[in-house]
């Protein structure tokens, strides 16, 4: 079977790629934290962000589609609690526009509440999808694990990486067997069936972990993940990732 | 009701930071003591095994479907603070591989799906365990309820926290979310509650909070 849904792409080779996976963590972070406390009404600022990601882009050799297909997944959460925003909030001084159809108002403190949940969630959501799509999952987590993650996060992380697939496969096959019966489920009763299904998958999925444990016990596991690779040091191209992009965008965010 | 960048204040990401943090420290603790270091596979594989049920779309009415949130699920299994561990694990990697969550509200959803999920629930559970009858039937039913309680308060501290941040009235974003997710609480009862169940038939001693005399008795395995 076809797994692509993780961290595809991360395997690619370009500048961007090539760097440690510590610099883009802090870089893409960064980037993330300090848009998020930018004040809504500093366009300028949030066109310098979007520009900043876009050149890592270009330098990573990304696909725009994947980059920019994987970003619509901020969508359903706007449009379920932000959309309505601008059409229900009332400004204190009149400064609604009228749209003239049947008293419908849109107030201007509600379309600017608007535009700083849509820029800041889409500037996030490309900040994680360049990470990801950058560096491959194993080597994100000895990022995390190297800039001081407690190690219990991480290592339950990569066994949960290197398990996924499993389960996934595990779980299209039942799908599989249960669509070539005429499932056909679109109404709540049916969720039984999914419920047994994915009580099924528990099982076999904690028997797989209780069985794994055994595996590793016979083969001198101490409760310590061993084998692993010193800390790596910084390249000359990582203290120039970070000298353009911390300074470029902490000098927007304070200056603009 | 993963909740992305920008959507809450900093004050509230600050708060539901700490609280998450701290939760998640204690939660590390308790599951150490628990289960020792066969924590690490065990742990590992059962986050993958919510990872790929929150992949198994179910339907709600006709048209649209909700995932499954799964925290209480796990709670009822191996307990809360396993469960909130889990979750905590399961969340941060799909902020960071899906850019499902933002970043700086991970701790917010950490405190709505994982804290509210897996740790306030499991403690209802108990509580509606102990006043129900004390069998398989009532240890069902307080499974349902506090399951679909989970997913609806969930979705109501979503809502209290954009709120406070803001972003939308309480009085049009508390409706809105309560009645969707009542809804896919629905669906989530009848899947944890068929999962509940019929792991209690196959393994009972996987089921970590049912502790009545009869477990034994459906063991299939021993039939």
């Amino acid at each position: 079977m076809k797994h692509s849904f993780l961290d595809n792409y991360s395997d690619i080779s370009s500048v961007i790629h090539g760097l440690d996976p510590r610099v883009k963590i802090i870089g893409f972070f960064f980037l993330t934290v300090v848009c998020v406390s930018t004040p809504p009404s500093s366009y300028f600022s949030f066109g310098v962000y979007f520009v900043v990601l876009l050149g890592v882009l270009l330098l990573s050799r990304l696909p725009f589609h994947h980059v920019f297909g994987r970003s619509m997944a901020v969508i359903p959460f706007v449009l379920m609690v932000a959309v309505f925003i601008p059409f229900l909030k009332k400004d204190v001084i009149g400064g609604g526009y009228n749209l003239g159809i049947g008293g419908i108002t849109v107030s201007n403190s509600g379309l600017m509440v608007l535009w700083n949940v849509v820029i800041k969630s889409y500037i996030g959501v490309l900040c994680m999808i360049l990470l990801s799509s950058t560096v491959p999952f194993p080597k994100l987590l000895k990022g995390f694990g190297d800039l001081g993650l407690p190690k219990i996060f991480t290592t339950i992380a990569s066994f949960m990486y290197r398990y996924v697939f499993i389960i996934t496969d595990e779980a299209q096959r039942m799908k599989r067997a249960r669509d070539s019966r005429c499932f056909g489920g679109k109404w709540i009763w049916h969720s039984k069936v999914i419920g047994h299904m994915i009580a099924t998958l528990f099982i076999r999925s904690y028997e797989r972990g209780e069985r794994v444990y055994v595996a590793m016990l016979s083969r001198g596991f101490d409760g310590d993940l061993k084998g692993k690779e010193g800390v790596q040091r910084l390249r000359p191209g990582d203290y120039i990732f970070l000298s353009v992009l911390i300074p470029v965008v902490t000098g927007v965010r304070l200056l603009v | 009701m993963h909740v992305p960048d920008g959507f809450v204040s900093g004050g509230v990401n600050a708060i539901t930071y700490i609280i998450s943090a701290g939760v998640s420290v204690f939660a590390v603790r308790e599951a150490n003591k628990k289960l020792g270091d066969k924590q690490v596979p065990l742990l590992g594989v059962v986050a993958a095994f919510i990872f790929a049920a929150q992949m198994l779309n179910f339907p709600v009415a006709g048209g649209t479907s909700g995932h499954f949130l799964g925290a209480l699920l796990a709670a009822s299994l191996l307990g809360p603070w396993i469960s909130c561990l889990i979750m905590t694990v399961v969340l941060t990697i799909q902020c960071l591989l899906f850019a499902d969550g933002g970043l700086t509200a991970l701790g917010t959803n950490i405190f709505n799906m994982g804290i509210i999920g897996g740790v306030l629930c499991y403690y209802l559970l108990v509580a509606l365990k102990s006043i129900l009858p004390k069998n398989k039937g009532g240890y069902l039913i307080s499974v349902a309820i506090s399951s679909w309680m989970s997913v609806v308060l969930g979705a109501s501290a979503c809502a209290v926290e954009l709120a406070i941040s803001g972003t939308s009235p309480l009085g049009i974003v508390l409706p809105a979310m309560a009645s969707v997710h009542v809804l896919i609480g629905i669906g989530e009862a009848t899947i944890t509650t068929a999962v509940v169940g019929l792991v209690l038939n196959t393994r009972p001693d996987l089921v970590g909070t049912y502790s009545y005399q009869d477990a034994r008795t459906f063991n299939t395995m021993e039939a």
